[in-house]
């Protein structure tokens, strides 16, 4: 009996094994085809190439989307740290007036439904002239669940520490540096990853901020690439492969990272 | 001396300041263009003209709307239930098997489309639907299902596209929920074997009220994100076959960019926000109350 329950646990792993990864297989494998007729069955391992990768590597506009991905990405990791950390360190060390209603404040604006206020934002940035710009892709990132992980990790950090760097005369820029930063610095990593991986697949938002392909991110131009390269399956899989790859390998190396910061943010509220 | 004092004062709000700045343009922002908006028509090029509560008038009267609600409810009930099921089913399973390889490979396999794009999730499913591939047409054929049809038929467009957000989102409230499972303690199991209880007594009389909480919290969460679903449909369909997959939110973003109705689409989009941030009230309170219960 206990045998036969076993096995029935191990086929449903193993079923859901398959359905999360094959379409995903069914992908990379798609992308090495080098026939032009991709719905050919046969898995002759001979004819896989990376000729697909190389033509789209060597389309300037793919470039130019795949920079675009990059920079939109590290440049909101960026501003999300500095944002977090600072707002962070203020609200668990610095004690001022209406710090606790502030800080309940900025957590009130995680309840806002994200997809629903993008059309009033794309009024509001079209407003501030900065449709079809790098500003109106990064400053929008930062959420207040940056704060609230980097307030909790260092609230953990004992106030001694802190106190004595005071007695030692440092400012509280250089305690934030030196002191704090270097003690939290696993959850600045989740915060990155999750701001890295948000940013990279965002898609709603470049598509409607954006008209210009100078601006333009990889998901968005997967979507444009689907209708250029219609018969082509297999130079669509592999655009699609080189944006699912880069949260892919993140989460190859961090995947309890990721775990941390899952469970977090499902006790945000 | 005095000087330097009414500064360090203002530092604290110095550091939440970049933040503050942040959520409150982009934001709260939003929020005031929304409410401001709605009361007028608007179609982006020509200045706002105030026309009182025409815009809220007309949601009772328009029919396509009725369409995009039913959609959009469509999607929430068939996809909740089936992402909590899920996830919970998952959860319980990979938990009894988390130290085996079988179970750390699904646990981690279940998260891959979690964490892949919408975009892609899209194309790929859409590329392995369209039925040319003999191998995916012979998987789908013994189910006596043709797969071109999945997405070409609006009967079952809306169904495919539900079960796709189940497919992409139950790994992230597994997560949530093999978290909360690992922090039941075994003394709990082992008291209650000791006492003959078989492993069914072990799910129904322990894990599953001590899971509790945290399925309802589950719920409400995959609740607030599939009424609020653009993406996924986006890059499947695009609102079609004939609207049968256009929910409010694509109802909203259709009204801005194809028919320059941006007043009628703030209307539109400020009873979804109504409707979520109403539930997203009923949450606090209701895991409030039932964590203090515990």
């Amino acid at each position: 009996m206990k045998k036969i329950s076993k096995f029935i646990v191990d086929i449903f792993l193993i079923f859901v094994i398959l359905l999360c990864t094959l379409p995903f297989l069914y992908m990379i494998l798609m992308s090495l085809k080098s026939t032009v007729n991709a719905y050919d069955i046969s898995l002759n391992f001979s004819d896989m190439s990376f000729a697909h990768y190389r033509k789209i590597f060597s389309d300037p506009t793919f470039i130019r989307y795949f920079f675009n991905s990059v920079f939109v990405a590290v440049c909101g990791v960026i501003l999300t740290l500095f944002t977090s950390c600072t707002a962070g360190y203020a609200f668990a060390k610095l004690k001022f007036k209406g710090s606790d209603k502030i800080f309940f404040l900025l957590l009130l604006t995680m309840l806002v439904p994200s997809e629903v206020i993008l059309v009033p934002l794309y009024l509001l940035v079209r407003g501030f002239g900065w449709v079809n710009t790098f500003r109106a892709l990064i400053l929008p990132l930062p959420t207040a669940f940056g704060v609230f992980v980097m307030r909790n990790a260092i609230m953990a950090v004992p106030t001694e520490l802190v106190e004595s760097a005071q007695i030692d005369g440092a400012t509280n820029g250089k305690i934030l540096r030196t002191v704090i930063l270097p003690l939290v610095k696993s959850s600045m990593l989740t915060v990155a990853i999750f701001t890295f991986i948000g940013a990279w697949n965002n898609f709603t938002w470049p598509l409607i901020i954006t008209t210009d392909d100078a601006y333009r991110t990889l998901p968005i131009a997967l979507t444009a690439m689907k209708t250029q390269y219609d018969t082509d399956v297999g130079l669509t899989m592999a655009c699609a492969a080189v944006t699912f790859l880069p949260p892919f390998i993140f989460y190859l190396f961090m995947q309890s990272k990721f775990e941390e910061g899952m469970a977090l943010s499902g006790l945000k509220g | 001396m005095k000087k330097k004092k009414g500064l360090s004062v203002l530092t604290p709000y110095l550091y939440i300041a970049p933040i503050s700045l942040i959520l409150l343009t982009f934001v709260a922002g939003s929020l005031i263009i929304a409410i401001c908006f709605s009361f007028t028509k608007y179609n982006i090029i020509t200045p706002a003209q105030f026309n009182g509560l025409y815009n809220y008038q007309k949601l009772f009267r328009d029919s396509k709307l009725q369409l995009c609600i039913i959609n959009t409810l469509k999607i929430t009930i068939i996809s909740v239930p089936a992402q909590i099921l899920c996830s919970t089913l998952f959860a319980v399973l990979i938990a009894s098997r988390r130290k085996t390889f079988l179970g750390k490979l699904a646990k981690a396999a279940i998260f891959i489309p979690v964490l892949s794009s919408s975009a892609v999730v899209g194309t790929v499913w859409k590329a392995i639907l369209n039925g040319g591939n003999p191998v995916v047409k012979a998987i789908f054929g013994i189910f006596g299902i043709n797969p071109t049809m999945l997405l070409g038929s609006s009967k079952a467009a809306i169904v495919t596209l539900a079960l796709l957000m189940v497919w992409k989102g139950m790994g992230y409230y597994m997560i949530i929920a093999l978290s909360s499972l690992m922090s039941i303690s075994d003394s709990y199991y082992e008291a209650a074997r000791v006492d003959g209880a078989n492993t069914w007594d072990l799910l129904t009389k322990i894990t599953l009220p001590l899971l509790k909480p945290t399925i309802i919290m589950n719920t409400f969460l995959a609740t607030i994100s599939s009424m609020q679903v653009f993406d996924l449909i986006y890059t499947m369909t695009g609102g079609g076959p004939s609207m049968s997959t256009t929910t409010l939110v694509m109802y909203a973003y259709q009204l801005t960019f194809k028919s320059a109705k941006s007043g009628y689409a703030m209307a539109v989009s400020n009873v979804l926000m109504l409707i979520i941030l109403i539930i997203v009230l009923f949450q606090q309170r209701f895991i409030r109350r039932d964590v203090s219960e515990l």
